[in-house]
């Protein structure tokens, strides 16, 4: 779209193989930009497109989006999103690295689609969520449950349809009663354990239900989403596109700014905004400085859950240093509001950068010291090694992100597959490793957290001088394209694509947590349930946690509900089992 | 290990500070609540468009000629937004953030002003205040007197005026694009 012919098209080889492929069931192919293609499939064809890209083409999947085009062209339309890196194989400097959008139309008298999930699992939440948001009906998924729907929302109505409800309208509840119908383990002697309504890391709700067999879990099972805040759809109705990106601080209390990132990108792409080089730098250290709390925070959470709570009140003493290094760089702790369209709104003074690398000195030796500490800890590896095993099978087929994935052996980084802002220009070094378990996860949340003070360190000092925002661009009715962000979790990512009123016409927004969950459940098995609390805080969850927790002996064949705060406790002092 | 610790936790000694009995450091540029000056607003409506989570509304009443502005402190997200967009600096973020309040009332904050009344038709139209601004700004643009005569003329009367004083001179250019056939 915003590309003349001269520039070259990274992923092209990849439309051409398809094309090869699938012939006339390649329909059209739009650019968004050098590396990021939407190319249009017949819509049978759907499946193995993706299944194609997927296992073939080293693809992931990023995100789906679905979308009432109707007012548009008469259709509704889906777009899974990939990130295809190339045959695994081949060596790294030889892979074509794109995100490339497969698109597909759903006729309105039809409204249903071939189901992807049954050769490319890592669709599973996002088929379940098309259906509840669109009414579409993915045709051979397995899993017939409401997934971001409430049990007691009316059937029938499909709130991000252009044509169902009001942003502000809230139906009467249909039932009293939770509705929800979890997984049914058979088997001699599975009992249930329900974890829930609260998270069980941070106090914040999510229903778990683990199917134990004498203190072994046998197989999880969880409802999320009791939470939602209809956030799509208060963005494309409610709000300016330039009024977003203070939404989208607001998507994560953690990870806000990487989604104001992600958010004001997509529309930067599809309007081909050229952003400042000094506001990309900036937004680099702003980024950086996001994932020093959050990672503290974490490991923080770690010392927690095996027991060691001076290590964690140590570790929450010093992330102090990084909130207020956020308030002197933004003005604020949390919700930054740094990012207009177009660039950042302030800049970073001489004062501001001598205070920053100050506090980089001070925080690198400190926690120098408290990992030292935390892994001397003599119990540390002992609880967390080869426990929560994500085997590297199950994460190629469910595409997790961040260190929940590079934990399982993968060197996979949106920051250095597709670099955005600052990050192909300052030089860092990626980290994974292979223990496929909690360790792993944990230890690289420390590494990379040096990696980040050095990061910030380097772009201060080489950042160029000059403006910090392009203004007076124009406004390009149905221009879309994808925004993308390695945040603390993993990618956040962005499809946005404007309407005709500045306005969106349709926001689809991804959080790192979501592509994390689906594959939890085989993180879960073959534990013990007093490691279950350990294990969901190595993913760093972010749903929002789980008071009371439902376990199911699979053997008795009886329910019992634990209070969440008596299975942490099981976790941290291995004593007295609640299941007794 | 458990002496490391120790002497560490030693070091550091008491972090945690005895607020609210003593005030928290802020950052320089830290964003606190908007401070507004009504005498400073000219009601131009700015603020309430650029306003993300509509903290900011204008009520207007052409009958009673009253336009009223109104911060609701509950919904503001301290963006400053406002500050950014607000032409004459009567709006600006402050260092206070400790808002909490027992009543709804307490944390909305209201102006009112009067709207000009259209010299052709007599209709109330646009902020008293904006207008003068404008009027302002005009007088200091340096335009040939005559000009700016006109220019006024045009801004004292409500937009509806405006078409109708426009028409004569509208009408041949339509005529002569239609090349008669009007
Ligand atoms: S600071 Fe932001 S939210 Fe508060 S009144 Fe100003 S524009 Fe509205
Ligand atoms: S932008 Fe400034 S002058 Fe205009 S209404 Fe708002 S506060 Fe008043």
């Amino acid at each position: 779209m915003l590309l003349t012919e001269e520039k070259p098209k990274i992923g092209q080889k990849y439309v051409d193989a398809l094309r090869q492929q699938f012939g006339w069931s390649i329909q059209e192919e739009a650019w968004q930009a050098p590396d990021q293609v939407t190319v249009t499939v017949e819509l049978n064809s759907l499946p193995s497109v993706v299944e194609t890209l997927y296992y073939q083409h080293g693809g992931w999947l990023s995100v789906v989006a679905g979308n009432d085009e109707r007012p548009i062209n008469g259709h509704f339309a889906l777009y899974y999103v990939l990130s295809v890196e190339g045959d695994e194989q081949a060596p790294e400097n030889k892979r074509e690295k794109c995100y490339f959008v497969v698109r597909t139309l759903i006729p309105p008298h039809q409204m249903e689609f071939p189901a992807v999930t049954p050769r490319v699992p890592a669709a599973i939440w996002y088929e379940r969520e098309v259906r509840d948001m669109f009414g579409l009906q993915p045709i051979g998924l397995p899993d017939e449950r409401r997934l971001v729907l409430p049990d007691d929302w009316p059937e029938g109505l499909y709130p991000l349809r252009k044509d169902s409800m009001d942003y502000r309208y809230r139906p009467e509840p249909t039932t009293e009663d939770e509705t929800y119908e979890f997984i049914d383990v058979e088997g001699e002697g599975i009992v249930q354990v329900p974890l829930g309504p609260l998270h069980i890391t941070s106090d914040e709700p999510g229903h778990f239900r683990l199917y134990v067999d004498g203190e072994h879990i046998v197989d999880a099972d969880y409802r999320l989403f009791y939470v939602h805040r209809g956030m799509e759809k208060l963005a494309e109705t409610r709000m300016t596109y330039d009024q977003v990106t203070f939404l989208a601080d607001r998507i994560c209390g953690i990870c806000g700014y990487a989604h104001n990132v992600a958010y004001s990108t997509s529309i930067e792409r599809a309007l081909g905004i050229a952003v400042p080089e000094r506001a990309q730098y900036i937004r680099t250290i702003l980024l950086e400085v996001e994932r020093l709390h959050s990672h503290l925070l974490n490991l923080g959470l770690a010392c927690h859950f095996v027991g060691f709570d001076t290590g964690f009140m140590q570790f929450f003493r010093v992330r102090e240093k990084s909130m207020k290094m956020a308030e002197l760089l933004t003005g604020t702790r949390k919700t930054y509001g740094m990012n207009l369209i177009g660039g950042v709104r302030r800049d970073i003074l001489k004062e501001e950068r001598t205070q920053t690398l100050q506090w980089i000195k001070e925080l690198r030796q400190e926690v120098t010291d408290l990992v030292a500490m935390l892994l001397e800890t003599p119990y540390i590896v002992q609880r967390t090694q080869d426990i929560g095993r994500l085997e590297s099978k199950v994460a190629r087929d469910y595409s997790p992100v961040g260190p929940t994935l590079r934990g399982s052996g993968f060197a996979r980084d949106i920051r250095v597959i597709h670099p955005y802002c600052a990050y192909d220009r300052v030089p860092w070094t990626l980290t994974y490793k292979d223990g496929c378990d909690v360790l792993a996860r944990t230890l690289i949340r420390a590494e990379e957290f040096f990696e980040s003070l050095s990061m910030v360190e380097r772009c201060l000092d080489t950042m160029p001088e000059g403006p910090v925002l392009t203004e007076g661009f124009r406004y390009k009715p149905y221009a879309y394209a994808l925004g993308y962000v390695e945040a603390p979790r993993g990618e956040d990512i962005h499809w946005s694509m404007l309407g005709d009123n500045q306005k969106l016409y349709r926001w689809r927004c991804r959080a790192s947590s979501y592509n994390n969950w689906p594959p939890l459940r085989y993180m879960l098995r073959g534990n013990t349930i007093s490691d279950a609390p350990l294990i969901v805080a190595s993913i760093d969850p972010c749903y929002s946690c789980t008071e009371r927790v439902t376990v199911v002996d699979v053997r008795k064949k009886k329910a019992q509900v634990v209070p969440y705060k008596e299975l942490e406790r099981y976790c941290r002092e291995r004593k007295h089992s609640p299941l007794k | 290990m458990v002496l490391k610790l120790i002497r560490e936790v030693l070091k550091v000694g008491q972090a945690t500070l005895p607020y609210p009995f003593t005030p928290v450091e802020l950052a320089p540029g830290f964003r606190g609540k908007p401070e507004y000056d009504p005498q400073q607003c000219i009601a131009c409506a700015a603020c309430t468009i650029a306003c993300p989570p509509n903290a900011l509304t204008m009520h207007t009443d052409l009958e009673q000629g009253v336009r009223t502005w109104s911060l609701f402190y509950g919904r503001c997200i301290f963006c400053a937004r406002c500050e950014e967009v607000c032409p004459t600096g009567a709006i600006k973020l402050g260092h206070d953030f400790e808002l909490a309040s027992f009543s709804r009332e307490d944390l909305t904050i209201r102006a009112e002003f009067r709207l000009a009344a259209c010299n052709l038709c007599g209709a109330y139209f646009a902020s008293a205040k904006e207008l003068e601004h404008v009027l302002a700004l005009l007088d200091q643009a340096g335009l040939p007197p005559e000009d700016a005569a006109n220019r006024k003329a045009l801004l004292r009367a409500c937009p509806e005026c405006r078409r109708k004083m426009d028409l004569p001179r509208v009408k041949p250019l339509v005529q002569e694009a239609f090349n008669g056939r009007v």
